[in-house]
Order: C-alpha cells, then sequence, then structure tokens
C-alpha cells in the first residue's frame, strides 16, 4: 500500500517520502508554517513573491525561468496558504521524472539545487533583499489585496469569515493587509526572512516514482542548515455564539452573494471531525445534499448552494448566488435544512450518498501528487499523521446517529449579504 | 520508458467512436460522453429534410442542464446511490457529459450511456429550470473577467457566433420550449455526431464489449455529417476597441488577434496550434525580455497570460491581464509585436521552447481528468492528442518564423478593457 514514510533531519525538520509508480513527474513541496498573526501576516505573504524574483546563482528572474525552461519545464513556485490559524510559506518543485526525457540522476541534482536555492540562497545585495525586487513585489501584493473586489463570489465568502472572525486571528486575509505593507523595506523582511527560516516549524514532502533512501539521502545533504525551532500557537476553535449576526453591504452587482458563516466547535484531529465531515456533505456537498435539491432543484432560487468547512479552524460556510429580493426565501429555506439534520431527518439516500462521496473524492485525491499532499499537510498540522486509507476507515464508521449527535453544537454565527446599490 | 500504452479504438456500427485508454496504476475511473454540439451551432438543417431551422440562443446549454432529467427522476442521483461523481458543460464547439468513479464503474457507464440517450423533457421542468440559468448567467455577468474576454470576442467578429455568450441571454432562454430541445437533441445526439472517451484501471477489451452491446440494443444506422449553416464572416474585425465599466478594483486589458487561415483541422490545424503557442511563449513569456520589462515597470504581473483557440471555422489569440493602465500595456504589446516581426525570433529561443512543450506535455498526462478533456477537445478537431510530442519534435525553425507577419496582422485586432465605475 502506498503511504508516507516520515523522516526526520538532525535540526528537527521533518521529511515526508512517498514513493508511488503512479506519476510522470517528482513533486517536491517545502512548507513553513508561521502563526496567522496581524504583525507578521504581511511580511508572510510579500516572502514568496520576493523569493521568486531570484536566487544566488541565478538572480533574475527571467534568468530563471529560463533555466527551468530549459530543465524541461520544471516548475518551481512560491505561494503562501492559509489553513486554520496558521500561515504557511510553500515553495514547490515539480519536474518531469528524468526517465522520460533520456535525462540521468544528474538532471534531477539540478533541478533539486535550484529548489534549495530559492529557499535558503536567495539573491542578495549588501546583505538584504534588493531594494527594487522588494519593492516592486510590494506593489504587485497591494494589488492582489485589491483584486479580491473584482471576484465578487469570494469577495462574499472572505467578508463573512472576517466579520465573523473579528477578534480572532482567523479574520487576516492570508496576504495581509495594504496597511501593513508602508513598514516593509528590503532590510526588515531579509532579518524577518532569516528569522523565519530559523525557528519555523518546516516539513518537506516528495511524492512520486523514485527509491525513498536516494530521494532522502539527498534532502538530506541540501537542509541541513542551523535551526532551534519555537513552536506555534494553537488555534482556538470553540466559540460560544450570543446572537445571529446579520451584515449587508452594497455594490454594483448583478447577482445578490449569500454567505453564511456556522461554528461547528469540532475540527480535524477530534473524534467528532469524521461525522462533521458527513454533516457538511449531507448539507451542502453535492447534487444529492439538501441544499442543491431544496435551494437549487425544488425552489429553483439559485445556480450553486453548497456548504464546505474550514478543517483546522471549525467553521463551516454555506455559499449561494441569489437575486436580490429571494435574501428571506434562501435564508429560510438554509435554515430549514440543517434544523432537518439536527432532528435526525436525514434520508439513507442522503446518508449514504454522502459517505459515499466523501470516499470516491478521498480515493480519487490519491491520482494527484497535489492532493496527497495537502491532505496529509491537513493532519499534520492537527497534530495527527493519517494517510488516506485510514481517513475513508473512519469516515465508513460515521452513522447517522453520529452526524445528528454533532449536528446539535453547530451554531449559525454570521449572515453576510453582498446587495446591489439602492 | 514508454508513455502511455494500449488505447483501443473503435468505430461502431450507428457511427459511434469509442475510445479506451487503461491506466493500470490510478484509482479513478473517468467516461466521457460528448456530442460535437456546442453554442455556435444555433442554425442547421433538420436531418432528413431540407428545412433550415435557427433556435434560441443558449439552447446547447440548456439541453445540457435537462439532459439529466429522466422519466425515474434525475440521472445525478443515480450516480450519486452509485458513488459516482457527475457533471457536464457546454463550449462553443461542443456538450460533453461525463463521470468518475472509484467503484461500480459499468453501473455508472451504463447510467451515462442511458440519461444520454434519452431526452425526457417536461413543460414544467423546461420553465423551472429557466430560474436557475438565469443565475448562472447573472454570475457571469459579475466575473469581469468573463466579461473582458466576452468583449473581445464580439469586437473580433461581426457576425460569427461565436461572438455570442455560450449560455445565451436572460432574454433567449426564454423561449426555449421542450419542441425545440427535442429538435436539437435529434439532430446532434445522434452517435455519428458523438464520441465516448474511458480513462482508467480497466480492462479495455471488456469495456469496449459492454458498450457494443448497449449500443447494439439502439438499431440505429450511421449518419453522415450534419449541415451546419455559420453566417459569412469578414476577414475584419468588428471593432478595434471596446470599453466597459464594471465593479472592479483595476483596469483589465485584452487584446486578441483573430486568425483568417481558417477552413482545416487535424494535422494542420494541430500544428498551428502548436506554432501560435511557441511564438506567443517568446514573445510575452515568462523568461522574455518583454515580461520582465513591463513586470519592473508594474505594468503587469503574474496574472498576465496569453491563449491560443484554433479551431476549423475560427481561431483567435488573447495577450493581457490585470494592469493599472491598459491603454499604456496595449500599446507595449503591439510595440513588442512589431519588434518581433523586423528582428526575427532566434534559434536558441526556439530550441528552449520547444523542450519546455516537451515536458509540459509529459507533466499534464499525470491528470486523467485533463488527458480525458483534452482528448475529447481536440477529437472534435479531427486531432490525436498523443500526436503532440511528434508534431513538436518535427517542427522546424522556419515554419514557425514564418507565421509571425502573417498571424499578428494590426488589422485583425481588437482591444477589450474593462475599467472601475466612477
Amino acid at each position: 500500500m502506498e503511504r508516507f514514510i516520515k523522516k526526520r533531519l538532525d535540526n528537527g525538520l521533518n521529511v515526508y517520502l512517498y514513493p508511488t509508480r503512479k506519476f510522470k513527474t517528482l513533486t517536491f513541496s517545502l512548507f513553513i508554517h508561521r502563526n496567522l498573526e496581524k504583525e507578521n501576516a504581511t511580511k508572510n505573504a510579500l516572502l514568496p513573491f520576493v523569493l521568486k524574483r531570484g536566487t544566488k546563482s541565478l538572480p533574475t528572474a527571467r534568468k530563471l525561468s529560463r533555466y527551468l525552461e530549459s530543465l524541461y519545464g520544471a516548475d518551481l513556485g512560491a505561494d503562501v496558504v492559509k489553513k486554520g490559524e496558521r500561515q504557511i510559506i510553500q515553495i514547490l518543485l515539480d519536474v518531469v521524472n528524468p526517465d522520460y526525457l533520456g535525462q540521468n540522476g544528474d538532471f534531477l541534482d539540478k533541478c533539486l539545487e535550484i529548489f534549495r536555492e530559492m529557499i535558503l540562497d536567495p539573491y542578495i545585495e549588501e546583505g538584504s533583499f534588493k531594494k527594487e525586487y522588494v519593492d516592486q513585489e510590494k506593489d504587485v501584493l497591494k494589488r492582489i489585496i485589491e483584486s479580491l473586489f473584482n471576484d465578487k463570489y469570494n469577495y462574499a465568502i472572505e467578508r463573512c469569515l472576517q466579520e465573523m472572525c473579528k477578534d480572532e486571528p482567523y479574520s487576516i486575509y492570508k496576504y495581509g493587509s495594504i496597511d501593513d505593507l508602508a513598514g516593509i523595506n528590503e532590510k526588515n523582511l531579509y532579518e524577518y526572512y532569516l528569522e523565519t527560516i530559523k525557528t519555523s516549524p518546516m516539513d518537506v514532502f516528495a511524492v512520486g516514482d523514485f527509491d525513498a533512501e536516494t530521494i532522502w539521502e539527498k534532502l538530506n545533504s541540501l537542509f541541513k542548515f542551523q535551526r532551534s525551532e519555537i513552536p506555534l500557537k494553537p488555534v482556538s476553535v470553540k466559540k460560544e455564539i450570543l446572537e445571529e449576526r446579520f451584515v449587508e453591504e452594497k455594490q454594483d452587482v448583478n447577482q445578490g452573494k449569500l454567505s453564511i458563516g456556522l461554528r461547528t466547535n469540532v475540527k480535524y484531529g477530534d473524534e467528532d471531525f469524521y461525522a462533521l465531515l458527513v454533516l457538511n456533505s449531507i448539507l451542502g456537498g453535492g447534487p444529492y445534499s439538501k441544499l442543491f435539491q431544496n435551494v437549487r432543484e425544488k425552489a429553483s432560487l439559485a445556480y450553486y448552494a453548497f456548504s464546505r468547512l474550514e478543517k483546522s479552524k471549525g467553521i463551516m460556510l454555506i455559499s449561494s448566488g441569489i437575486d436580490f429580493e429571494n435574501l428571506d426565501k434562501a435564508v429560510d429555506i438554509i435554515k430549514i435544512q440543517l434544523e432537518d439534520i439536527k432532528k435526525g431527518n436525514i434520508t439513507d439516500y442522503e446518508y449514504e450518498s454522502s459517505l459515499k462521496d466523501l470516499i470516491n473524492s478521498l480515493k480519487q485525491a490519491k491520482d494527484s501528487a497535489p492532493s496527497i499532499i495537502s491532505l496529509f499537510l491537513d493532519g499534520v498540522i492537527n497534530g495527527i499523521e493519517e494517510n488516506i486509507d485510514d481517513y475513508i476507515d473512519k469516515i465508513t464508521k460515521v452513522t447517522k446517529d453520529d452526524v445528528v449527535r454533532v449536528a446539535q453544537n453547530i451554531k449559525l454565527d454570521t449572515i453576510y449579504f453582498l446587495n446591489k446599490k439602492d | 520508458m514508454k508513455l502511455l500504452d494500449g488505447m483501443v479504438k473503435k468505430v461502431l456500427g450507428n457511427g459511434l467512436k469509442v475510445f479506451i485508454l487503461p491506466m493500470k496504476n490510478y484509482n479513478k475511473t473517468i467516461a466521457v460522453y460528448s456530442t460535437k454540439y456546442g453554442s455556435l451551432d444555433s442554425e442547421f438543417i433538420l436531418p432528413g429534410s431540407e428545412e433550415k431551422i435557427k433556435v434560441p440562443e443558449g439552447i446547447a446549454h440548456f439541453l445540457e442542464h435537462k439532459m439529466f432529467d429522466m422519466e425515474y427522476g434525475n440521472a445525478f442521483d443515480k450516480f450519486s446511490e452509485l458513488g459516482a461523481e457527475s457533471n457536464a458543460f457546454t463550449s462553443y464547439n461542443n456538450t460533453t457529459y461525463y463521470f468518475s468513479t472509484t467503484s461500480n464503474f459499468y453501473e455508472s457507464l451504463k447510467v451515462l450511456l442511458d440519461f444520454v440517450e434519452t431526452p425526457y423533457f417536461t413543460e414544467e421542468s423546461v420553465e423551472k429550470e429557466k430560474g436557475i440559468i438565469t443565475q448562472e448567467l447573472k454570475m457571469y455577468e459579475d466575473d469581469p473577467d468573463w466579461q473582458v474576454y466576452l468583449n473581445l470576442l464580439k469586437s473580433l467578429y461581426h457576425a460569427f457566433p461565436v461572438r455570442i455568450d455560450i449560455g445565451g441571454t436572460v432574454e433567449s432562454i426564454q423561449r426555449i420550449n421542450t419542441e425545440l430541445l427535442y429538435k436539437c437533441y435529434n439532430t446532434f445526439y445522434h452517435p455519428s455526431n458523438m464520441v465516448l472517451f474511458i480513462i482508467g484501471p480497466v480492462d479495455a477489451k471488456e469495456v469496449l464489449e459492454f458498450v457494443e452491446k448497449h449500443e447494439e440494443k439502439r438499431n440505429l444506422k450511421s449518419q453522415k455529417e450534419i449541415k451546419r449553416i455559420y453566417p459569412d464572416e469578414p476577414k475584419t474585425v468588428f471593432q478595434k476597441e471596446i470599453k466597459i465599466r464594471h465593479s472592479v478594483a483595476q483596469p483589465l486589458l485584452l487584446l486578441g488577434f483573430k486568425d483568417v487561415d481558417t477552413g482545416y483541422d487535424g494535422e494542420k490545424l494541430l500544428k498551428k496550434d502548436i506554432i501560435i503557442g511557441i511564438l506567443l511563449e517568446i514573445m510575452f513569456g515568462k523568461s522574455s525580455e518583454t515580461y520582465e520589462r513591463l513586470y519592473e515597470a508594474g505594468l503587469i504581473d503574474d496574472r498576465f497570460g496569453f491563449s491560443f483557440e484554433a479551431y476549423k471555422d475560427y481561431g483567435f489569440c488573447t495577450i493581457g491581464g490585470n494592469t493599472r493602465d491598459p491603454e499604456k500595456l496595449a500599446n507595449e504589446i503591439i510595440k513588442n509585436i512589431n519588434s518581433f516581426k523586423t528582428k526575427g525570433i532566434s534559434r536558441e529561443d526556439f530550441e528552449i521552447i520547444k523542450r519546455k512543450f516537451k515536458g509540459d506535455f509529459i507533466q499534464s498526462l499525470n491528470s486523467l481528468d485533463f488527458i480525458a478533456h483534452s482528448f475529447i477537445s481536440y477529437y472534435h478537431r479531427g486531432i490525436d492528442m498523443f500526436d503532440f510530442p511528434l508534431a513538436l519534435e518535427e517542427l522546424s525553425f522556419d515554419e514557425v518564423v514564418n507565421y509571425i507577419e502573417s498571424f499578428f496582422d494590426e488589422d485583425r485586432m481588437s482591444i477589450s478593457m474593462v475599467l472601475p465605475k466612477g
């Protein structure tokens, strides 16, 4: 059976290896875990942009791109993701397995060396990042933060979460804030970067058709630098809801965007998590779900109506695009669906389809290297290291009663509506 | 190592084309059932008659939504019961239905074949669907990326129906009724106009037998190519420029060239597809001098991109992205093209981009979904996607050079902009 082999470098860096015959490329991901906090969020978001601008041996983005093209279009990227109350900087390398190119081991070494350089040997001038790069990337990041406004669908989801978690770190946007950009320069960002590399928990993942021992040796020699890790803060999941909030915003839009945030009081790593997954699937996980059947098919109010979970924070989010005048109707129907689950009004069709859909999705996830990595990383963040087959096993055991029990703890927190201008 | 192996192909007695590609290491199997019928085909001759018919815009997409209806209920529900995930989409050129599953493959395949082969429409369900599709259209109205793209096509074309939204308009879909849906179904869903592609850990021979048996029972005879009527399209563009205001934080620019060297598909079309792809990459890719300069000037960022759409009856390329100054960016793009027309491209650039394309192709084969959807899209254009590596290999420098002058003709260029409101 294919599963992760865990190893640990002397400096505390975790290495997870997943040998498989399946893929035609070798995928490497390095994750740098940071607390999600206002003070550093914008710096964490900016770092991947600056790292992509150049390395010690390839000092411009253009030279770097050209080199990667010559390595048969190797992908080397960097980005930031938010999972629970962590901001995670991700450096990713995806290269064609040299066996398909008639290339020897040297090819992979070249790819891995540039991967290492992007993380540990970025381009430096006079003891700091290059000023132009930082200034230009600050401007890019500003534009990216602003452009959330262009994407009304995601804007409505993000705004709902911000309102709902006002006093919690979770309200911080994954790209930080424009206000905090002003205080960042090439010097303090570089100092922050050195600190980050030294003190952050880090994981490296490798997936592909390789010999685990060989890849372990390579990674071991590439990443054995001095570090001293500082543990991260735990995430807060449980929250008392005193009253339901309604937030409305008005813009020049053609369709109303409804987002509803709920507290489940359960996160990945808790015993009840698997029942929550099934619950979410019954409520809004697919065409068999209560939201799709009732909001779309029966009432024809919407094209899309779904719910999803933020596994590491215990939040459930419902989203739907509707006509402006149908707000009350849609909210009523949505609330009835959740109440029905609480009362145990779950048909065999809904329950069984949900289980099957979850299991099918997890089995399908094994066909994609990024999915294999992302699912396992979710576990690592929440203190459990779980392979997909174990995950499936636990879902299979969830009963309807479990779902009803978990439903009792779900509380509606915030209803957000993006309305048209009067 | 061989990239792929063992594809089984057959044209059945009723004209249906079947392709089965075994992929033994994977978990999921995908089956795609597609008809060469898209939003472009709104005027045609009814088979067996001389009668010309023009149907409302958006009917192919509407039909796609309604195909899931069966006398027994809804095909979506059947897939859910079997643990399979199913969906469909309509493009300008084809309508495609598919499922992916890790269990109950044959049962799921039967559901797919049955529902696509059985039209069942009632007035009531057709009326209900109008509400759902109206919300789908409104969702796209709020999407500036889609708007800038649609407007570019509206500007490039005088009459060719690629200038009309795939889904039609809120007005046009009101004119759709069961009678029209049956007419379109009976014309375009004949097996001679369709293709079935299956990929996954299956026994190809066994699957072929299953499909043959199923298709024999339908008792249909192979039919000739359907006569589609397209309006005459001048070689010029409809308008040079279009600007709209939208609720966005930053402007968007999309510049396009209309391809007038049309009327063929197959190998020749594949070659053109690769050539324009290479030219765009050399002129505007991440390793180009222009990308570097525009990026450093703050005119573009990572979201800058380009594409080429090559079909038998039309073709166009797009270049653009988010920018603070769309006028200036448009000028820079034109300037860059003109400079390449004068100086040509270098052999070194050509060789490196070829190498990148080769790697990208192998990389894309990791994803069964990608293979399935590309296969279908290319198939309808008379192209076998697996011919790509050889066509790329055989491409000579001179063939590429010749295209710069003829394709990037300023008389066949339009510019589409989306600007922030007030």
